[in-house]
């Protein structure tokens, strides 16, 4: 079987390039970020440093390694995906050679078994290239998280030499586990299909299709109404999470929804062309439910991510803005020195909280549980003036805590350790808390009489401060400027909004990147295998009248159909991100607040037809170079 | 033979154990293919009935001589080159078993097809309208090939359209809209097409 497998790689390798490909980027991407998530977590202090500064860093590897875990899942999902879905269509198109096989005395398991050997030599050559690919991709990879700032400079992954065994584990399990579906179904061929001179329509939409795809699209519906109930963290996870879901959704149903979609786009009567384009699409439904899944991951992926971060962070400032009374903001490191600015001439009210790396722990004994978290220390009575609507204490005895607007299972009553490294805060009583908020934030707020002094200047200082209504705000500009910085209430707005979204612009940016990898990958795959496939089927058109040129346009029409209708259908999906963010913000908000990315949607809309329309003319020109007549003599 | 849609494929494919017959019962020997399971009929495949098609259905990447092994390397038992070697000498390719099928003339494909139906040394060969693709003297030839392979005494079941190839049978069947209407013996090629035309009538 390995001889046969062996063969067929080399005669038809056109055929096998995109699976490889997406084998190595598998692999290279999972080795890559498998070797940093190591690193990131076994960050080390310098020894020397303080209690704060530990754990910052260790704060700050939290979110090195939360990125690196997406990026690593991320690369999976879109593996297996991808992979799969191109073995697929491989298998497909080679239907006919398989029940030759079977004609000639081939069993079900025989050409299952040649079909995994296939899979197996596409794997082991993918992961031949992924593992050097992920060395260098490694490097790549490092130097963005340390631009992007999540880690030192000097960060870099370690080689193990354990990571091979778990490359070429990974590469081939990918390929095979890959493949093993689509044998499952290609194995069942009937011997008398190889008789057949166009191969015959074999059905697309499996129960499996109708059933992932059934369950994941009314679960992304689910979703868009349950984001209203989860409250503001849980509202955002939901709602990134729809885009996802609806658009595999809609891809395991795309052999129902890509034809279907083509009924619908109108063409002219007397356009021959757009006619037989559209009688193509239909008909051949695995080629273009092949072109569009890749495109509706994309878009839907790309396109509910952005819109679903950018419309939280403008909710998050809208919140912020609402929650929040004061003219003027003063960031300082630590609160030293400010108590005396309290009271002089034009500020009429000031709150002073101060930042802290804690960690926060819950339960106690065998349930106990630690996480790392923020401490705004406060002085309540000035806390709740400046944020209005947040809490009513005046006093906070020293064994207290309030919940803090990024609080997570932390309710009133309940019990919570508070450490810095060495230095112990002690068990408090969460006595009162303040509503969640879209931005998240800190876990507790404690009174600045209940921490010492020196720890607190170790912190970061935010110091909202309301002038007096005849007060020169220039002139207390001046006074300030030696605590630190100082900047109106909206300068600081937008300055804290663009801090506060790196962590998931960075996710972002890593799921935006990978997902266009992956999907250009799988699109140019189908283009290639479709057009190469369609030789005989072009020379056919020739030979009934069609021109060169004219068997160019319908190949482009059509190409450009189910890019259209790809794009479309991860619009939609989309869409439904978009709709959880509306149920999300209203009912934290009150109003829903949206903001769609236009440019890069355009971007994104107008690069998926440049490629589509490039691949779909180069492949179609080159498959219609030989004359008519020479490819439809030769049968073989 | 018969016109065009009259059955013929049909009969040959229900014959060989590729299509079940809604009612009936086919026998090969005394073995029943009309109830045999889907592994009966691939061992079946791999020892007792060999296939020739109008297309040649080889297998694009492999060689002549892999080609004509395959069935039974598919079986379980690798052919020494000696014997794919003779195999290929009776069908008139001495020499081209390291061709691959598109270097081949459609004469000579035909004959690897042949020659890797005959290497199990089937029972019975089907074909289905062998020369149909060919050029007269190519089809001449497989049609020689194939008389002297029956002189041997190798049964082969043929569809053709072609008077002059059924001339070459022992015993011709016509069909028309799925019956067999028809029967000559050692007829000749005047006879037969005689006979056609007054079926297509
Ligand atoms: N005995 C039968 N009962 C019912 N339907 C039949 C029967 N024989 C043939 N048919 C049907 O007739 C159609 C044509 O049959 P077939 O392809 O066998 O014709 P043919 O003689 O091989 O034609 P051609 O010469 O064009 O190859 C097929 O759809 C087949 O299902
Ligand atoms: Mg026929």
């Amino acid at each position: 079987m390995l001889r046969l497998a062996w063969s067929s790689f080399t005669e038809r390798w056109p055929l096998f390039i995109g699976a490889i490909l997406t084998v190595t980027l598998g692999v290279a991407l999972v080795q890559s970020s498998l070797l940093l998530l190591l690193a990131a977590a076994a960050q080390q202090a310098p020894s020397g440093a303080d209690d704060v500064t530990a754990l910052q860093l260790a704060e700050r590897s939290l979110v090195a390694v939360t990125v690196l875990a997406v990026t690593l899942a991320f690369a999976a999902f879109l593996a297996v995906f991808i992979i799969s879905s191109t073995f697929a269509f491989t298998v497909a198109q080679r239907r006919r050679d398989l029940a030759l096989l079977r004609l000639i005395g081939g069993s079900h398991q025989q050409v299952r078994r040649l079909l995994v050997s296939e899979a197996f030599l596409l794997g082991a050559t993918g992961t031949l290239i992924g593992i050097p690919a992920g060395v260098g991709l490694m490097h790549l990879q490092a130097a963005l998280m340390a631009r992007l700032g999540f880690v030192p400079e000097s960060f870099t992954g370690h080689w193990h030499w354990w990571i091979l065994g778990v490359s070429i584990g990974v590469g081939l399990g990918l390929a095979v586990t890959g493949v093993l579906l689509a044998a499952r179904r290609a194995a069942r061929v009937a011997p008398l299909e190889a008789l057949r001179e166009t191969g015959a329509a074999t059905r697309v939409m499996t129960r499996g299709r109708w059933i992932a795809g059934t369950v994941l699209v009314l679960g992304s519906v689910l979703l868009i109404g349950l984001a209203g109930v989860g409250g503001p963290a849980g509202g955002q996870a939901m709602a990134m999470l729809v885009s996802v879901s609806a658009a595999v959704g809609f891809t395991a149903l795309s052999p129902l929804l890509v034809p279907f979609a083509a009924r619908l786009i109108p063409a002219r009567p007397g356009a021959v062309l757009a006619h037989l384009a559209k009688a193509n699409l239909r008909d051949s439904v695995r080629r273009s439910a092949s072109t569009a899944a890749p495109l509706i991951v994309l878009v839907g992926l790309v396109l509910g991510q952005s819109t679903s971060l950018l419309s939280f962070s403008a909710a998050a400032q809208e919140e912020l803005r609402n929650s929040t009374s004061a003219d003027l903001v003063l960031t300082s490191a630590g609160p030293r020195g400010l108590e005396t600015v309290d009271g002089t001439d034009g500020i009429a009210h000031l709150s002073i909280e101060t930042s802290l790396p804690i960690s926060v722990t819950t339960g106690t004994g065998e349930m106990a549980f630690t996480e790392i978290g923020r401490a705004l220390i406060i002085e309540p009575e000035r806390y709740s003036r400046a944020h209005p609507g947040s809490t009513t204490i005046g006093q906070l005895p020293a064994e207290a805590a309030i919940a803090g607007p990024g609080a997570l299972g932390t309710p009133v009553g309940s019990t919570v350790g508070i450490r810095i490294g060495d230095i112990d805060l002690g068990e408090r009583t969460i006595v009162d808390q303040v509503p969640p908020t879209i931005a998240g934030g800190a876990a507790v707020l404690l009174d600045a009489d209940s921490v010492a002094a020196d720890l607190q200047d170790s912190g970061q200082t935010t110091t909202f401060i309301t002038l007096e209504e005849d007060a020169k705000p220039s002139e207390v500009v001046d006074r300030l400027q030696g605590f630190g910085t100082v900047l109106t209430f909206e300068e600081w707005l937008t300055s804290s909004a663009a801090a506060g979204t790196t962590t998931s612009a960075s996710i972002l940016l890593v799921v935006m990147g990978l997902g266009g990898a992956y999907a250009l990958l799988a699109v140019v795959n189908a283009v290639v295998i479709a057009a190469g496939e369609r030789r005989r089927e072009f020379a056919a058109a020739r030979a009934t009248g069609l021109t060169r040129g004219q068997v160019i346009t319908m190949a482009l029409i059509e190409s450009s159909t189910v890019t259209a209708i790809g794009i479309g259908l991860g619009v939609l999906a989309a869409v439904g991100t978009l709709l959880a963010v509306v149920t999300t913000t209203t009912a934290t908000l009150g109003t829903a607040s949206i903001s769609v990315p236009w440019l890069l949607t355009a971007m994104l809309i107008i690069g998926a037809f440049l490629v589509t329309a490039l691949t779909s003319a180069a492949t179609t020109i080159t498959g219609t170079r030989q004359s008519p007549i020479r490819l439809l003599q030769s049968r073989e | 033979m018969g016109p065009s849609g009259s059955g013929k494929s049909t009969l040959l494919h229900t014959a060989a154990g590729l299509e079940r017959p809604d009612a009936g019962r086919v026998a090969l020997g005394d073995t029943d293919l009309s109830a045999a399971s889907e592994d009966q009929l691939t061992a079946l495949r791999r020892s007792r009935i060999g296939f020739v098609f109008q297309s040649f259905n080889l297998i694009a990447s492999l060689t002549a001589e892999e080609n004509v092994s395959l069935p039974l390397r598919l079986a379980g038992r690798a052919p020494s080159a000696a014997e794919v070697q003779q195999v290929l000498a009776s069908v008139g390719l001495e020499g081209r078993g390291r061709h691959k099928p598109r270097e081949l003339s459609g004469g000579q494909q035909q004959r690897v097809a042949i020659a890797r139906a005959m290497i199990t040394h089937p029972e019975v060969l089907f074909a289905d309208e062998p020369t149909g693709a060919l050029d007269s003297t190519a089809a001449r030839s497989v049609l020689e090939l194939m008389r002297s392979m029956a002189d041997q005494g190798q049964t082969i079941i043929m569809v053709t359209h072609d008077p002059s190839a059924a001339a070459r049978a022992d015993s011709t069947l016509f069909l028309r809209d799925g019956q067999i209407v028809d029967h000559l013996t050692g007829a000749d090629t005047a006879a037969v097409a005689a006979r056609l035309v007054s079926l297509e009538a």
